[in-house]
């Protein structure tokens, strides 16, 4: 097991718990995808692993050993990357800048250029605009240069959260594609998706958070013809809809 | 059919629960309390004018008056809305030097154009709030401690109301023994109007907007709250009895002086009593000023430097912001244990 | 005509001056925003170590900042550590640094004035009473040494900041602190550092002051308004835009000095920190003043 995430708990400030007794287990290779609806605990969950939030309670162990107390750059060089929703590029800093930054960890000035190099491969678009600011690229192309960063790591976890927020639709699914390269790649993934059937279409383990608890979990192609999970968190697959359902039932739904 | 519970039952379950453990306080005692108290402070020029031998208690008296007047204004700006102003002295100091140049150039007294000199603080608190309060943020405090700067600079130059030296006032023809009175009365008012203001306004719907806008602006506007518009107005309403409270003065002292007014310890000490006491409390503030002027006529008195009383002031504060940020009331409250006559709502 | 340009180069070298004045305050309010109301009285103290150092041991007050940016770097990371951990989480975290920041400077104007009492002091090295002439025109050789040394610490903070390893992080920290962090920046450290480093700063400003200009215990409220000025007219945490705005103020007091006579000269930092509220919140090239 890579990454385990047991019972936790955590919330903001002085705050309700947000996440009420969340598990996950991640192993080597494989990608999963978190779904749920708004306000689930998905972010929440995805902060709370790389240690921008401190866990209340619970454990978060990864390759045997736990991470509760430690700081997100000490996590991060264990090897666990996070994408936040927001992208959080430095906005003012060129591209090329921006990947020296992800490569902040690393003291091998030789080594990063390579990786960065190796990254401009999987991301051609990115070496176009190297020496632009970040701030001028593209929705499509910041979610690319966000991933890219986490990838100059060479991390054995990357986290994306939402990487189809905000983006046109063609755009997002050039973001999937290229999740999907990097799992070909063998990277583990962990996803969370507001575009529940995409996200699951890219991942092999599907996870269900709702009001911070774990609901379903099962294999990803075996959620998606879940009749029950596509009623409460899929919405309606045009055409494929089983016949006599009500109209309120997709009230409260999320996705496609 | 299950009977409906009615809308009073919903409004009181609703109480209990947004509400807590509150518990209801016994309003009788502590009107009971406040009102004696505020006989004894009227009736306490008595002693002075059956024996004379009272003009040090009426003068502490006075000035404490004068500081629960700027602190229960500065908390409806700095307390309610959550917007810290480090200027609010020169609210006093326009009241001083308004109703002082109506003295000189037209025999006017201070006593009839307070309300005047209060008024005209209002107008400027709007102005500057006009300027300064549609953004959000540090820009406001930064504005205020400029504020204070510059009135002292422009004050400083103006030869007609005596710059840098400032300019002698006419005494009020009384008697020493009775000299003090009127401004003991006038102080008493205007710190009593100052605290009932702050009182009613942290019972209204426009006292809720502002706290609001200190909980979260951006979730208060867009509960429709016009926050720019309760700021300003806050900031220009928190004027008010600070410029009165500064006419008075000014005829009190006999002079008008850039130096009395606008000092940044002066406003520091004003922010210290708020936090002191407690800030978004209606009590907190009287019970700060009441402490600091104790506490500095106690440590004026014993080591006489000014310079040890700047760093004191200072060191108090940081003190106070680290471990106590609520205040007195404030951690009081929140651990319960804040006696009935304190709770003043 | 001759005047004129007279008075704008006069303006001119107290720019540089300036310029490191704000820096400092700058980077703090940058990376960590915190508005350092005590930034005025970390000058001062600077200056009367350089005055001291002058006094007793002759030393050059500008070489004084030999010792006074390494002193003052150790002192500000030291209350950065001691103070400002202990209100991270708290609402309103600038407002909140404003007051403790604002005690700080009561706190240290309280001990200078103990210290050193109210007597106005400046330190008297032989070039500042000389200056240098060209044509026409003069320049104090006080101010234009301060002000070049001024402009030579500022290139090098602009080297630090673009292309070292740390400069870089600390560039991204002002950016995106999330980000920072999700790249594995340890932002307690770095804010540290910046703090230190915001202060050495100050203490190199210090120096400058020391012979620049008189100074007693309560002067760096002056400076305190003139610098919250200068930050504000540049954008709040934007370097470039502290540093032009040091130089167009200090033209423009210069300009208002020689026509209305000198007292009138600091009117317009204040002016023209309500002028830009008023028209242009968000500063000369900054971003949006949020806290």
């Amino acid at each position: 097991m890579l990454l385990e995430v047991e019972n936790v708990t955590a919330g903001y400030g002085a705050g309700p718990n947000i996440l009420d007794g969340v598990s996950l287990r991640i192993e080597q290779g494989k990608s999963y995808c978190i779904i749920g609806p708004n306000g689930a605990g998905k972010s929440t969950l995805l902060r709370t692993i790389c240690g921008l939030l401190r866990p209340r309670s619970g454990r978060i162990i990864f390759k045997g050993e736990v991470l509760n107390n430690l700081r997100p750059d000490q996590i991060l060089r264990k090897g666990i990357c996070f994408v936040p929703q927001d992208r959080s590029l430095f906005p003012e800093m060129s591209v090329k800048e921006n990947l020296l930054m992800a490569g902040y960890t690393l003291t091998n000035k030789q080594d990063l250029e390579q990786r960065i190099q190796t990254v401009f491969e999987i991301f051609p678009v990115l070496k176009e605009r190297q020496s632009q600011l970040a701030q001028t690229l593209s929705g499509g192309e910041q979610q690319m240069l966000a991933m890219a960063r986490a990838l100059i790591l060479k991390p054995d976890v990357i986290m994306l959260d939402e990487p189809s927020l905000g983006l046109a639709p063609l755009v997002a699914i050039q973001v999937f594609e290229s999740i999907k390269k990097l799992k070909e790649l063998g990277m583990t993934i962990l996803l969370v998706e507001q575009n529940a059937r995409k996200g699951l279409e890219c991942a092999d383990w599907g996870y269900v958070l709702d009001l911070g608890k774990n609901r379903f979990e099962g294999p990803a192609h075996s959620l998606l013809h879940d009749p029950q999970i596509e009623e409460l968190y899929l919405g309606k697959r045009r055409g494929t809809r089983p016949q006599g359902k009500t109209r309120t039932l997709e009230q409260g739904v999320d996705g496609s | 059919m299950p009977e409906n519970p009615s809308r009073d039952e919903i409004v009181k379950a609703r109480k209990e629960v947004y509400l807590g453990s509150v518990v209801a306080p016994r309003v009788e005692s502590r009107k009971l309390f406040l009102f004696s108290l505020l006989c004894a402070l009227a009736l306490f020029p008595l002693l002075q004018v059956a024996s004379g031998r009272f003009n040090y208690w009426l003068h502490m008296l006075l000035f404490t008056f004068l500081n629960v007047t700027m602190a229960a204004s500065w908390n409806i700006i700095g307390g309610y809305a959550g917007y810290i102003s480090l200027g609010h002295n020169v609210f006093s100091g326009i009241g001083g030097y308004v109703a002082g140049a109506l003295l000189i150039f037209y025999g006017l007294s201070p006593f009839l154009t307070a309300p005047l000199a209060g008024v005209v603080a209002c107008l400027f608190g709007l102005l500057f709030g006009l300027i300064t309060l549609r953004t959000r943020g540090s820009a406001f405090i930064i504005a205020t401690i400029a504020l204070v700067l510059l009135t002292k600079l422009g004050l400083d130059n103006w030869e007609l109301l005596g710059g840098t030296n400032g300019v002698s006032l006419p005494l009020l023809p009384l008697p020493a023994r009775f000299v003090k009175l009127p401004f003991y009365y006038g102080m008493l008012l205007t710190a009593v109007g100052a605290v009932y203001l702050s009182y009613r306004i942290r019972h209204s719907k426009f006292g809720l907007g502002l706290r609001a806008i200190a909980q979260d602006e951006t979730k208060a506007e867009v509960a429709g709250i016009p926050t720019s518009l309760y700021k300003i107005l806050a900031f220009a309403i928190s004027g008010f009895f600070p410029g009165m409270a500064g006419a008075l003065w000014a005829y009190y002292l006999t002079y008008l002086r850039p130096t009395i007014y606008f000092a940044i310890l002066g406003a520091a000490e004003i922010v210290l009593m708020v936090l002191l006491g407690g800030r978004g409390t209606v009590a907190g503030p009287v019970l700060g000023a009441v402490l600091l002027v104790a506490m500095n006529e106690f440590f004026v008195a014993r080591f006489g430097s000014t310079e040890l009383n700047i760093a004191g002031t200072g060191l108090l504060m940081l003190i106070i912001l680290i471990f106590f940020p609520e205040g007195i009331v404030g951690t009081l409250r929140d651990r319960k244990k804040l006696p009935r006559l304190l709770d003043w709502g | 005509m001759i005047q004129l340009v007279q008075v704008f180069l006069l303006g001119l070298t107290l720019g540089g001056v300036y310029a490191l004045m704000a820096s400092g305050l700058t980077l703090i309010f940058g990376v960590m925003r915190i508005v350092n109301i005590a930034h005025g009285a970390f000058i001062l103290f600077a200056a009367y170590l350089a005055y001291w150092g002058f006094k007793l041991y002759q030393i050059d007050p500008m070489f004084s900042l030999l010792f006074t940016m390494p002193v003052m770097f150790l002192l500000g990371m030291g209350i950065y550590r001691l103070l400002f951990p202990r209100i991270a989480g708290s609402r309103r975290f600038t407002s909140m640094t404003v007051l403790l920041t604002f005690s700080l400077a009561l706190i240290m104007e309280g001990v200078m004035g103990f210290l050193y009492s109210g007597i106005y002091r400046s330190a008297n090295p032989p070039y500042t009473t000389r200056a240098l002439l060209f044509g026409p025109f003069y320049l104090p050789l006080a101010q234009l040494y301060a002000t070049l040394l001024s402009l030579v610490l500022l290139g090098l903070l602009f080297l630090f900041l673009r292309f070292t390893r740390t400069g870089r992080a600390i560039r991204a920290t002002m950016q995106n602190r999330t980000a920072a962090q999700i790249v594995g920046v340890n932002v307690e450290q770095i804010s540290t550092l910046a703090f230190g480093i915001g202060t050495a700063l100050a203490g190199a400003s210090g120096s400058m002051v020391s012979f620049l200009f008189t100074f007693f215990p309560a002067k760096h409220w002056q400076w305190i308004g003139t610098l919250l000025a200068l930050i504000v007219l540049g954008g709040m945490g934007s370097l470039p835009g502290s540093v032009v705005g040091s130089f167009l103020l200090a033209v423009i007091a210069a300009y208002l000095g020689y026509f209305y006579g000198p007292t009138w000269s600091p009117i317009t930092f204040y002016l023209a920190l309500f002028l830009i509220l008023l028209i242009r919140p968000e500063g000369l090239l900054g971003k949006k003043l949020e806290a």
